[in-house]
C-alpha cells in the first residue's frame, strides 16, 4: 500500500464518518460543522486526484459560502428539534430495510471485480508544472462554451427566483435616500420670512 | 505532482495532532467542577428571558444567497483569467456574454431593491 | 475554436428565447405598472410564436451535430422544440387571468417560464450528458420557483418544497448514473457512448448500476411509478397555472431525453432497461388509474391520470422498435394537447377566491355552460381513449407497437387498466350532464374572448384532428428515423 492509498483511506473514512455524524448528531449547528468537515475531506480527496481547481472551488463555494448560509438558517430558524425527530423511530424499520438493501446492492457491485477498474490503467500522474485550472479553462470557454453560457443562465434564474420568492416590499418602513439628501438645495429647506416688527410669527401665514 | 503536496500533508498531520493533544491535555489537566449554575447561559445576571432561537428576517438569507451566486460567478473567472492568452477573442467574448447575462441579473436585483435594507 | 453558422443555427431558438427573457426582465423594471402586465405577456407570446416559425422554417431532414458534439439538431429536436414553444404559449394565454387575480402575474413569472422553455429546448437537442444535465437543471430550477410563486399559499409552498427536495434527489441520482457511465465508457457524447456500450457485450454489474441510476432519474422526472410520489402533491398544491405549465411541455422534453439516452446512447443495454421499463410502465398504468378513482380533487385526479399516461408513453419506448418510439412520440404530443385543454377548462372555472378544483364543482355544468361542458366532454373522452378522439389513436398505436414486440401480456394489462381508468373520466361527464347543480350556486366563467376561442380550438382539435392523424404519425416516424 502506497502512502497515497493510506491518505485516501484516511480521508475517505473521515468523509464517511463525518457524513454519518451530520445526520445523527442532535445539535443542528454541530451537524452543519460536520458537513464542513465532509466538504473539506472531499476536497482533499479531489486534490489527491489532481483536480486542484475543483477542490479549491469546493472549499471556497461550499465551505465559504453555502455553509455560512446553512449556519445562518440553522442558528436562526425556530425549529423544535424534539418535534422534528418524532417520526424517527416510526420510520426507522422501513428506512433501515431500504438502506440495508441498498448497502447489499452496492456491496455486490463493488465486489464484482472492483468496478471493472482492472480494465482501465491508472492514469499517469502529471508533472509538477501541470496546471489543472489551465486545462479546465482551455476546455470550458471553447469546447464547452454552450454549457458555460447555460450555467450563466442558471445563475440568472437563481437570482430571479431567490428575489421573486423572498423579497417583500414594505411601504411602511422609512429609510434615507442619500442621492436625494445630497441633491437638496437651500430653497427646499430654508424659507426666509420677512417678519414685520410688531407682528407675531403666526400672523404671517 | 502529488509529491509536492507532502509538506502540506505533514503540516495537516502536525496541526491536527497538536490541536488534538492540546484539547486532550486541557481536558485531563485542568480542574473541572461543573454545576447547573455554571452551565447556564449568562444574561446580565438575570435568568435567561427566552430561547435564543428566534425567527429572523428572510432578508439575511436573500443577501447570503445573492452572495453565493456572485461567488460562483467569480469562480468561473479564475480559469478564464489564466488561459486568456490561449483562448483568444472567442474565449473573451464567451466570458463577456456570461457576464452580460449576470449583469442583467444584477440590474434586476438592484432595481427591485433586493440590495436595499429597508 | 470558432463558431460556424451551423452551430449557431442549432441553438438559435434557445438564443432567441433567452435574449427575449432577459429583455422582458429588464423592461419589466422600467415600464410603468399599467403597461407591465401587458408587455411581458405579449412579448413572451410573440417570442414563442416567432421561435416556432423559426424552428419550422429551419427544419430539414439532416441531423447536424454541433458545438463540439454538445447539441444536435434533427427532426426530433425540431418537432419537440416547436411543440414546447407552442404549448408554452398556450399555457401563458390560459394562465394569465388566473395568475393576475392571485397577484403573482409579475414579469418574473413570465421570465421564469421562458427560461424553463430554454431548459426544455436544451434537453431536446442535447447530445452530450453534460448538456442533458444542464438542461434538466435549468428547467427544474424554473419549475421550483414557479410552483412556489404564490407565496401566501401554504399548499403551494409545500408543493414547491417537495418538488425541490425530490427533484434535487433525482438530479443527484441521474448525475451519479451519468458519472458512472462516463467512467465506464470514457465518453460523454451520446453517439460515442452508444458505440462503446455496444462493444461491451454482456454488461457487468457496474454498467447495470449506472443504467439503473439513469433510468431512476428519468422516471423521477416524468413521474412514473415507483418514483411518482411528488406528482399528486405538486399538481394539487401548485397554482393551477403552474400545474398546467409543468404538466404539458416538460413531458415533451423528457421524451426527447429518454429517446436520446435510452434508445440511442444505451441501446446496447436494451434487454436490461426494457425489463425495468415494463415494471415501471405497468405499475404506473395500474396504480395511476386505480388511485385516480378515489380522488375528490380534480387536480389530484389529473395527477394520477398523468402517472397512468406516462405508463402508456413508456409502453411505446419499451417496445424498442422504431415504430414504438414513433408511437411514444405521438402519444406524448397528443397527451400534451389534451392536458392543455383540460387544465384550460379548470382555469376557466376558477375565480378569485375559488379554485374550482373539486370534482363536485362541475355538477350540472351543462345546465349553465353547455359549450364548456361539451368541450370538457371531448377532452375527457380523449383522455379515456374513446374513439373517435386522438386519445384513442394514441393508445392504439402504442399498444400495437407493444404487441408487435411480442409483449401481448403487457398490452392486455394496460388495456384492462385503461378500461378501469375510463370510469373516472366518464364520472366527470356524468356529473356535468346528469346531476343538477347545487341550488344557489352560479358557475361563472372567467375568461376573455381570445382565451375562450383558443380553448375551444384546443378542445375541438382532439376530434377535428382525426383525419390528419396519419400525417402526425408520419411526421413522428420520420423524426425517430434520425435515432441511430
Amino acid at each position: 500500500m502506497t502512502l497515497l492509498s493510506v491518505v485516501f483511506y484516511v480521508l475517505a473514512a473521515v468523509l464517511v464518518g463525518s457524513s454519518a455524524m451530520v445526520i445523527s448528531v442532535r445539535n443542528p449547528v454541530k451537524a452543519a460543522l460536520f458537513l464542513v468537515l465532509c466538504f473539506f475531506s472531499a476536497a482533499c480527496i479531489w486534490i489527491t486526484l489532481e483536480a486542484e481547481f475543483l477542490a479549491i472551488t469546493l472549499v471556497l463555494v461550499y465551505v465559504g459560502a453555502v455553509m455560512v448560509l446553512f449556519l445562518f438558517v440553522v442558528m436562526m430558524l425556530d425549529i423544535d428539534i424534539v418535534q422534528m425527530r418524532e417520526g424517527f423511530t416510526r420510520y426507522l424499520p422501513v428506512g433501515a430495510v431500504i438502506a440495508g438493501i441498498m448497502m447489499v446492492e452496492i456491496a455486490l457491485v463493488v465486489l464484482s471485480g472492483r468496478f471493472e477498474l482492472d480494465n482501465v490503467a491508472r492514469p499517469a500522474g502529471q508533472p509538477a508544472d501541470y496546471s489543472n485550472t489551465r486545462e479546465l479553462g482551455l476546455l470550458l470557454y471553447t469546447d464547452y462554451v454552450l454549457a458555460f453560457e447555460v450555467a450563466g443562465l442558471i445563475l440568472l434564474v437563481a437570482i430571479v427566483a431567490a428575489i421573486a420568492l423572498t423579497l417583500r416590499r414594505r411601504p411602511e418602513t422609512l429609510y434615507q435616500k442619500p442621492s436625494m439628501q445630497v441633491q437638496v438645495k437651500k430653497s427646499d429647506r430654508l424659507r426666509v420670512v420677512d417678519v414685520p416688527s410688531g407682528t407675531r410669527q403666526g400672523d404671517v401665514e | 505532482m502529488l509529491a509536492n503536496y507532502l509538506p502540506i500533508l505533514l503540516f495537516l498531520i502536525v496541526s491536527i495532532g497538536l490541536g488534538f493533544t492540546l484539547l486532550v491535555a486541557g481536558k485531563l489537566l485542568s480542574p473541572s467542577k461543573p454545576s447547573a449554575q455554571k452551565n447556564s447561559p449568562y444574561e446580565c445576571g438575570f435568568e435567561a428571558f427566552e430561547d435564543a432561537r428566534m425567527k429572523f428576517d428572510v432578508r439575511y438569507y436573500l443577501v447570503a444567497i445573492l452572495f453565493i451566486l456572485f461567488d460562483l460567478e467569480i469562480a468561473f473567472l479564475f480559469p478564464w483569467a489564466i488561459v486568456l492568452d490561449d483562448i483568444g477573442v472567442f474565449g473573451f467574448l464567451a466570458m463577456v456574454v456570461f457576464l452580460l447575462v449576470l449583469v442583467v441579473g444584477f440590474i434586476y436585483e438592484w432595481m427591485r431593491g433586493a440590495l436595499e435594507w429597508e | 475554436m470558432s463558431l460556424v453558422a451551423e452551430d449557431i443555427l442549432i441553438v438559435l431558438p434557445e438564443i432567441i428565447v433567452s435574449l427575449m427573457a432577459c429583455l422582458i426582465l429588464v423592461l419589466d423594471l422600467y415600464l410603468p405598472a399599467r403597461l407591465r402586465a401587458w408587455t411581458s405577456f405579449s412579448l413572451a407570446l410573440v417570442t414563442l410564436l416567432i421561435t416556432v416559425l423559426i424552428i419550422l422554417s429551419n427544419s430539414d431532414s439532416n441531423s447536424v451535430v454541433g458545438l463540439n458534439s454538445l447539441v444536435v439538431k434533427d427532426r426530433i429536436s425540431d418537432l419537440l422544440k416547436a411543440g414546447i414553444c407552442l404549448f408554452s404559449a398556450v399555457v401563458f394565454v390560459y394562465s394569465r387571468r388566473y395568475a393576475l387575480e392571485r397577484g403573482f402575474w409579475r414579469g418574473e413569472y413570465v421570465v421564469l417560464g421562458l427560461f424553463g422553455v430554454v431548459g426544455m429546448m436544451i434537453m431536446t437537442s442535447a447530445y452530450h450528458l453534460l448538456t442533458v444535465y444542464i438542461g434538466v437543471e435549468l428547467l427544474a430550477l424554473c419549475l421550483y420557483a414557479m410552483v412556489g410563486m404564490q407565496r401566501d399559499s401554504i399548499p403551494a409552498s409545500e408543493a414547491a418544497m417537495k418538488l425541490f427536495v425530490l427533484g434535487a434527489l433525482a438530479s443527484g441520482v441521474l448525475l451519479y448514473g451519468m458519472s458512472l457511465l462516463y467512467g465506464l465508457t470514457g465518453t460523454l457524447v451520446i453517439s460515442e457512448m452508444s458505440t462503446e456500450v455496444g462493444q461491451i457485450g454482456t454488461p457487468g454489474l457496474p454498467l447495470i448500476l449506472a443504467l439503473i441510476l439513469v433510468v431512476t432519474g428519468l422516471l423521477f422526472k416524468i413521474g412514473a411509478v415507483p418514483f411518482h410520489m411528488w406528482v399528486p402533491d405538486v399538481y394539487e398544491g401548485a397554482p393551477t397555472s403552474t400545474t398546467l405549465f409543468l404538466a404539458a411541455a416538460p413531458k415533451l422534453a423528457a421524451c426527447a431525453m429518454i429517446l436520446r439516452l435510452l434508445a440511442e446512447g444505451l441501446e446496447g443495454l436494451f434487454q436490461t432497461w426494457q425489463e425495468m421499463l415494463i415494471a415501471a410502465s405497468l405499475f404506473s398504468v395500474v396504480l395511476g388509474n386505480v388511485v385516480a378513482i378515489a380522488q375528490k380533487n380534480i387536480k389530484r385526479m389529473l395527477a394520477y391520470s398523468a402517472i397512468s399516461h406516462m405508463g402508456f408513453f413508456l409502453l411505446g419506448i419499451l417496445s424498442g422498435t422504431a415504430m414504438g418510439y414513433s408511437a411514444a412520440l405521438t402519444y406524448i404530443l397528443i397527451y400534451g394537447v389534451i392536458t392543455l385543454g383540460v387544465f384550460g377548462v379548470v382555469l376557466t372555472l376558477t375565480r378569485q377566491g375559488t379554485e374550482a378544483d373539486l370534482i363536485e364543482d362541475y355538477k350540472g355544468l351543462n345546465h349553465q355552460h353547455p359549450w364548456l361542458a361539451f368541450l370538457m366532454l371531448l377532452l375527457m373522452f380523449s383522455l379515456a381513449g374513446v374513439p373517435p378522439t386522438i386519445g384513442f389513436y394514441a393508445k392504439l398505436s402504442v399498444l400495437q407497437s407493444v404487441i408487435d414486440a411480442e409483449l401481448a401480456w403487457v398490452a392486455v394489462i394496460a388495456v384492462i387498466s385503461a378500461v378501469v381508468g375510463a370510469f373516472y373520466y366518464l364520472r366527470i361527464v356524468k356529473i356535468m350532464y346528469f346531476e343538477s347543480p347545487d341550488t344557489g350556486t352560479d358557475i361563472q366563467l372567467n375568461c376573455g374572448n381570445a382565451q375562450h376561442l383558443i380553448l375551444s380550438l384546443n378542445a375541438l382539435v382532439v376530434v377535428a384532428a382525426m383525419p390528419w392523424i396519419g400525417t402526425l404519425a408520419e411526421i413522428c416516424s420520420q423524426a425517430v428515423a434520425s435515432i441511430r
